[in-house]
C-alpha cells in the first residue's frame, strides 16, 4: 500500500530497563541478605539463588507473553478476574499464615500470594472493560459500574493487606482516569487533594484514623508508628527508625556496595520491603537517585507505549502496567523514606519475593507485546 | 464481552489514545513524576541532614564490634595453701531488647514470663524496661547468678522453643544471653578479715589488707573480643583471652589466726576493751604468721557490722557516720592504730644503753619510788620504790626509776638514734596499707626536753604502731637482725608457677649478739620470776615483757595494756605481741589482762607449730581453761588491789625481806612483784605530782604545762 518500510516495533529500551533492574535487584539482595542468610540457612547466596531462579521463570513467562498477541490474552480478561476474586476468597479461609499474615497459597512447597494475581487480573479486566464500555463510562451508571467492579477485588485484598488493596484500587483508577470526562473529573482531584490534606495535616489526619475504629488495631498502631516512630517501639517503630538510620548514614556518595552495617540484623529482613534503605546506605543519594531514575524511565516507556498503541486495548494494559509500577516504587519508597505509615509494598524488581517478581514479568511481557505490534514509519 | 479485532486500523474506537485521553495521561505521568521528585528531595534531606546523627546511632548500637572478657582476680591464700580469698564464676542476665523487639509479638511475653518464672522478675518491670530501652542492645539486668540458674533458663527456654515450633506457634524465647563473670568469695568468712581486705566494684577494686595493697597484681587484665566483617560480608572473630590475676600466697597460717581471734573473741566477751589485738610473728625472718583484732567483719559482707552498733545507732546514722562506722570496724588496728607503747619498751633502752657502753649489765639502781627530772617527780608504777634492783631485775620488775637512771647516762641523742635504728617513727614497710607516717610521734633529740627522755626511757611520750613494736623486738630478739615485716611470701601466676618469691628483708642491724643474749635472758626472767608471770605456760621457756601505758591526757582513768613475748626464750621461733587497748573494767592498769591472753594463745600455738614441752607432756598438768574475767587469773597475790596503796606496792610475801636486803650483793633469791600494775594514788591533793610530764609526741596540747629542761 505504502511506499514506506513497515517494521515490526519492539520496546528493547524497556527490556534492557527490567533487564538491568532485575539484575541490580539480585546484587542487592546478595549484599542485603548475605549475612543473615549464611547465620539461618548457611549460605549467604540462599534469597539470591531463590529470587535468580524465579526471575528466569518470570523472564521466560515475560519472551513468551510477548511474543503472543495480546488480543487473545485480552479473551482472558472475564475468567481470570473471577478466578482472583475466586483465590482471594480461598486464601481467606485456607491460606497459609506466614509472619503471622495469611497472605500465601499453595499446594505442597509451592506457594504464591493471590494479591499478586489480583493486580495482573485487574489491569488485563478493567483494560478490556474500559475500552468496550468507551464513551459509556461517562455516564452514572457506566462510572457506577466501573467503581463496583473495582471495589469488589479491592475490599477482598484490603481484609487482607491494605496496601495491596490501595494499590489494586489505584490501578483502575489511574485507567479509568483516561478516559473521564469533566464531571467525573471532580472526584479524582477531591481524591487528590484528600491526599495532599493528610500529607499536610498528617497528625491529626493519622491520630482521627488510629482512633477511629476503621483500621484494624495492627494498622492503628502503624499509623501511629509513622507520626512518630521513637514512641513506638514495639509496634514497628524500631524497623522503620532502622531504616531511617539507613538512609541517614549512607550520606550522598554511600558506604560502599556491601559496606551496610544495617543490614547485620538491624533492619529486619533487609531484602524484603525495606532493601531500598540497604541501598541508601551503600550508594548513598547518588545510588538511591540513579534508581529512582531507572523507575522514571521505565515508568517514561510504559507512557510511550501507551501513546503509541495501535489500538485502546493495547494503551490501557500499557497504562495499568504503568499505574502499577509507579504507585508501587512510589508506596515503597515513601514507607522507607517514613514519609506514609509502614504499608507492606515491595520495590519491583529489586525486593526479594518469587511471586511478584514472575507476575511483574508478566506485565511487563504484555507491554512489550503490545509494542510488537506498533509499526514504525521509516 | 468479546474484543473486537479488526484488520483496519482506520476504525475510530480501534485506533490508540484520543487527544483528550493522551492529556490526561500525560497528566498522570507528570503526577507520577512529581512524586518521585518529591521521595528524592526527601532522601536528599534525610541523607543530608542526619547523616552523621544516624552514623553514630548505628555505630553506638553495634555488638559485635567488641565484647569484654573478665579476668579473674586472683585467690588469696594463707602460707599452707588454703585459700583466704577466692573467685567463683557467675554469670550475669542480660537483655537484648533491639531482638526481643525485632519480632515483639512473638519474643516478648514468652520471653519475660520465662524470666519470671525462672528468676522470679517482675513481669510489667521488664516489659517496661524492653519497651523503653528498645534501642539498647545490652542492659545488664542481673547479676551474680549462679551456674544452676543459667543451666535451668536455658533447659527451660530450649524445652520451650522446641515445643513452639512443633506446634507451628511462631512465638520464641530471644534476646537473652549470659555473660561470664567473677564473684569475690571468702570462705572463712570474718577470719583474718583486716588482713585480707575486701573488694567492690566486682571485684575490680580492692579495699584494706592485701586486697588492697596488692591489687594490681590480683587484678589480671580483661581480655578483649573483637569482630569484624570480612569479604564476604561474615563475621569474623579474634579473641584476645583474658589473663587471670596472680594468687597472692600469705605468711599468714590461717590455724593459728583462728587461735589468735579465739581468744580475743573470748577477751572481747568475758572482759571487753576498745580494741584487744595480736600480731604473731617469725622473729627470724619478719614474716607475719597471724594478726587480729577484736572487732572481725564478714568480708562477705562487708557492711554489715550490726555486730558493733545496735540497730537504731545504724538506722540513726547520717551518711557520714555510716561511712565512719564502717571505717573503725575495718580500720587495721595492728597497722594503722598508734598509741604509747609504756614499758614493754623499756628493753630498748637497756639494749641501748648495752649497745653504747654506757652499762655492762651489772650495775645496780636504788629505786625510792620517784626520781626528780627537770622539776618533774616522776613515780614509778610502785610508787614506795623498787629498792636496789640491778639491770635484769629493773626489767623484772618494770622499774621506771632505773630506766630513767640508764637513760639518763645515755643521753637524749644515743637513745633517739637507738630508737630510729629500731624503727620506731618511721613506716615499716609492711605490705599492708594503712601505715601511719610517725615521723612526729618520736621526738627529735634536739626538741627534747630531760623529763621527755625520761618518760621515753619507759615508753611514755611517743607513740608506734603494734607492727613497729613487734618487728623491733624481733631484732632485739633474733641477735640483731631487723626484718622488714611482711605478710606476703610469694606471688604465683593463674597456673600455680611462681612469678615473685618474696624473700625476708634484711634492713639493718640493730644491736649485738651480747646484747640480744642479754635481752633474750631478761625476758626469760620477767615471765620466769618476774612481772611476766601471768604468761607462764609450764614446759616452755617464754621470755616476754609487760606494759602499762597510760593514755592521754594523764587523768588515770585509760591505759594501754600489752605484752609481748617469745618462745622458745634462747632461740625465739615465735613472737607474740598482745595489746588491749582500755580494757572494759575500772582498774585498766593490769598488764595481766594481756599476759594471760598471750598464754592462752601461745599455749595453742607452740604444740601447732611443733615447739614441744620439755620432757613429755604428763609431767605438766593439762591446761586450765582460760578465764578472761574481771578478776585477773594471777590476782591471788594482790588481793588488795586499789584500796590500800601503801601496801599494794609489796602485796607478794616475803616482801620485807626483799625491803631489807637493798644490797646489791644480796645472793638470796629475791621474791618480786609477779605483775606489772601501775597504781593510784589515792589522796586528791597528790593527783598532780602523779602527773606524767609532758605530752605524747606529735599531739599539740595548750593544756598541759612544759616545765623543766
Amino acid at each position: 500500500m505504502s511506499k514506506v518500510k513497515r517494521k515490526h516495533y519492539y520496546d528493547y529500551g524497556l527490556l534492557f530497563t527490567i533487564i538491568f533492574l532485575t539484575i541490580f535487584g539480585l546484587v542487592m539482595i546478595y549484599s542485603a541478605s548475605s549475612y543473615t542468610a549464611q547465620l539461618q540457612y548457611g549460605d549467604p547466596g540462599y534469597y539470591m539463588k531463590r529470587q535468580g531462579l524465579f526471575a528466569l521463570i518470570g523472564f521466560a513467562a515475560m519472551i513468551v507473553i510477548s511474543l503472543i498477541d495480546y488480543h487473545k490474552l485480552l479473551n482472558f480478561a472475564i475468567p481470570a478476574y473471577i478466578v482472583s476474586i475466586a483465590l482471594m476468597i480461598i486464601t481467606m479461609f485456607a491460606g497459609r499464615e506466614i509472619n503471622g499474615k495469611r497472605r500465601w497459597l499453595g499446594v505442597g512447597s509451592l506457594s504464591f500470594q493471590p494479591t499478586e494475581v489480583v493486580k495482573i487480573a485487574i489491569i488485563v479486566f478493567m483494560a478490556v472493560f474500559i475500552v468496550n464500555l468507551g464513551k459509556k463510562i461517562n455516564t452514572v451508571k457506566g462510572f457506577a459500574t466501573v467503581i463496583i467492579l473495582t471495589l469488589i477485588p479491592t475490599a477482598l485484598v484490603a481484609n487482607n493487606n491494605l496496601s495491596s488493596g490501595i494499590i489494586v484500587f489505584l490501578i483502575p483508577a489511574a485507567m479509568a482516569f483516561t478516559v473521564t470526562e469533566k464531571k467525573f473529573i471532580i472526584a479524582y482531584i477531591a481524591l487528590f487533594l484528600m491526599i495532599l490534606m493528610v500529607m499536610i495535616f498528617k497528625r491529626p489526619a493519622g491520630l482521627f484514623l488510629a482512633n477511629s475504629g476503621i483500621l484494624k488495631p495492627y494498622q492503628a498502631s502503624r499509623v501511629l508508628v509513622w507520626l512518630e516512630p521513637e514512641a513506638h517501639p514495639l509496634d514497628g517503630g524500631y524497623q522503620v527508625l532502622q531504616g531511617l538510620y539507613a538512609i541517614g548514614s549512607g550520606g550522598f556518595w554511600g558506604k560502599g556496595l556491601g559496606q551496610s552495617i544495617q543490614k547485620l540484623g538491624f533492619v529486619p529482613e533487609a531484602q524484603n520491603d525495606m532493601i531500598f534503605s540497604i541501598i541508601c546506605e551503600e550508594l548513598g543519594f547518588v545510588g538511591a537517585l540513579l534508581v529512582i531514575v531507572m523507575f522514571g524511565f521505565l515508568i517514561y516507556r510504559l507512557f510511550v507505549l501507551a501513546n503509541s498503541a495501535p489500538d485502546k486495548y493495547g494503551a490501557f494494559l500499557c497504562i495499568g502496567v504503568m499505574a502499577h509500577v509507579a504507585i508501587q516504587v512510589i508506596l515503597n519508597i515513601a514507607v522507607v523514606s517514613n514519609v506514609i505509615p509502614n504499608t507492606g509494598v515491595t520495590l519491583p524488581f529489586i525486593s526479594y519475593g518469587g511471586t511478584s517478581v514472575v507476575f511483574l514479568m508478566c506485565e511487563m511481557g504484555l507491554a512489550l507485546s503490545v509494542s510488537k505490534k506498533i509499526y514504525m514509519d521509516y | 464481552m468479546t474484543t473486537s479485532q479488526n484488520e483496519n486500523p482506520n476504525k475510530t474506537h480501534n485506533r490508540g489514545l484520543t487527544r483528550p485521553m493522551q492529556i490526561k495521561l500525560a497528566i498522570t505521568l507528570l503526577v507520577i513524576l512529581l512524586a518521585l521528585i518529591a521521595l528524592i528531595v526527601t532522601l536528599g534531606r534525610i541523607q543530608n541532614d542526619y547523616s552523621d546523627e544516624y552514623n553514630q546511632k548505628i555505630l553506638s548500637q553495634q555488638r559485635y564490634d567488641s565484647r569484654e572478657i573478665p579476668a579473674r582476680r586472683g585467690d588469696i591464700t594463707d602460707r599452707n595453701g588454703s585459700f583466704l580469698a577466692t573467685s567463683t564464676k557467675v554469670y550475669n542476665l542480660i537483655i537484648d531488647p533491639s531482638q526481643i523487639n525485632s519480632k515483639q509479638e512473638d519474643y516478648l511475653e514468652p520471653t519475660i514470663a520465662l524470666l519470671n518464672e525462672v528468676f522470679g522478675f517482675d513481669i510489667s518491670e521488664l516489659r517496661n524496661l524492653i519497651i523503653e530501652k528498645s534501642d539498647s542492645a545490652y542492659i545488664r539486668y542481673a547479676k551474680q547468678m549462679t551456674f544452676d540458674q543459667k543451666t535451668e533458663f536455658e533447659t527451660k527456654k530450649d524445652e520451650r522453643n522446641e515445643e513452639f515450633k512443633k506446634n507451628g506457634d511462631t512465638r520464641r524465647i530471644y534476646g537473652i544471653w549470659f555473660e561470664d563473670s567473677y564473684q569475690r568469695y571468702y570462705p572463712n568468712e570474718s577470719a583474718a578479715s583486716h588482713v585480707i581486705g575486701f573488694t567492690f566494684e566486682d571485684g575490680l577494686e580492692g579495699s584494706g589488707g592485701i586486697e588492697q595493697y596488692y591489687n594490681d597484681e590480683l587484678t589480671g587484665t580483661n581480655g578483649r573480643e573483637y569482630g569484624y566483617l570480612n569479604e564476604d560480608s561474615t563475621l569474623e572473630r579474634v579473641i584476645k583471652p583474658a589473663q587471670d590475676g596472680n594468687t597472692i600466697v600469705s605468711t599468714i597460717d590461717i590455724n593459728i589466726q583462728n587461735i589468735v581471734e579465739k581468744y580475743l573473741k573470748q577477751f572481747q566477751k568475758e572482759m571487753g576493751s576498745k580494741t584487744a589485738a595480736c600480731i604473731i610473728m617469725n622473729p627470724k625472718n619478719g614474716e607475719i604468721l597471724a594478726m587480729a583484732n577484736s572487732h572481725p567483719f564478714n568480708l562477705n559482707d562487708p557492711r554489715d557490722i550490726s555486730d558493733y552498733y545496735t540497730q537504731e545507732e545504724l538506722e540513726g546514722f547520717s551518711d557520714s557516720q555510716m561511712n565512719d562506722a564502717w571505717n573503725s570496724v575495718w580500720r587495721n588496728f595492728c597497722v594503722t592504730d598508734t598509741f604509747e607503747p609504756g614499758s614493754t619498751s623499756k628493753v630498748f633502752t637497756v639494749a641501748a644503753a648495752l649497745e653504747e657502753g654506757k652499762i655492762n649489765g651489772n650495775e645496780y639502781y636504788e629505786c625510792v619510788g620517784y626520781k626528780e627530772v627537770g622539776g618533774w617527780t616522776i613515780k614509778c608504777n610502785v610508787h614506795s620504790g623498787h629498792g636496789w634492783l640491778n639491770v635484769t631485775e629493773s626489767l623484772m620488775q618494770s622499774c621506771n626509776v632505773a630506766m630513767m637512771k640508764i637513760v639518763e647516762s645515755l643521753g637524749k641523742e644515743k637513745f633517739v638514734k637507738f630508737i630510729h635504728l629500731c624503727g620506731f617513727g618511721q613506716k615499716t614497710g609492711i605490705d599492708l596499707p594503712g601505715e601511719p607516717d610517725t615521723s612526729l610521734f618520736v621526738r627529735d633529740a634536739s626538741e627534747m626536753y630531760l623529763s621527755d627522755l625520761a618518760t621515753n626511757s619507759f615508753g611514755q611520750n611517743y607513740n608506734c604502731t603494734m607492727v613497729q613494736m613487734a618487728a623491733a623486738y624481733c631484732s632485739i630478739i633474733n641477735g640483731g637482725s631487723y626484718y622488714e615485716p611482711h605478710i606476703v611470701s610469694q606471688i604465683l601466676n593463674s597456673q600455680g608457677s611462681v612469678v615473685q618469691n618474696i624473700e625476708p628483708k634484711l634492713v639493718r642491724q640493730t644491736v649485738s649478739q651480747n646484747t640480744s643474749e642479754f635481752i633474750k635472758n631478761a625476758l626469760y626472767e620477767t615471765v620466769a620470776e618476774g612481772t611476766g608471770k601471768a604468761a607462764q605456760i609450764p614446759g616452755y621457756r617464754i621470755g616476754g615483757k609487760t606494759g602499762t601505758a597510760e593514755k592521754f591526757p594523764r587523768d588515770k582513768v585509760n591505759y594501754v595494756v600489752s605484752f609481748i613475748g617469745c618462745a622458745p626464750a634462747d632461740d625465739p621461733q615465735v613472737l607474740c605481741y598482745v595489746v588491749v587497748d582500755e580494757p572494759n573494767t575500772d582498774d585498766q592498769a593490769h598488764s595481766s589482762y594481756a599476759s594471760n591472753i598471750f598464754r592462752a594463745i601461745m599455749q595453742e600455738v607452740l604444740p601447732y607449730m611443733s615447739i614441744f614441752r620439755e620432757g613429755s607432756d604428763s609431767e605438766y598438768p593439762a591446761y586450765e581453761p582460760v578465764y578472761f574475767g574481771t578478776e585477773p587469773v594471777t590476782a591471788s597475790q594482790q588481793e588488795t588491789v586499789t584500796e590500800e596503796p601503801a601496801e599494794t606496792e609489796t602485796a607478794a610475801s616475803g616482801e620485807e625481806e626483799n625491803e631489807n636486803s637493798n644490797t646489791p650483793e644480796v645472793e638470796t633469791r629475791k621474791v618480786y612483784n609477779t605483775e606489772e600494775y601501775v597504781e593510784h594514788s589515792s589522796g586528791t591533793d597528790d593527783g598532780e605530782d602523779d602527773m606524767l610530764p609532758g605530752v605524747p609526741a606529735g599531739i599539740e596540747a595548750e593544756t598541759v604545762p612544759e616545765l623543766g629542761l
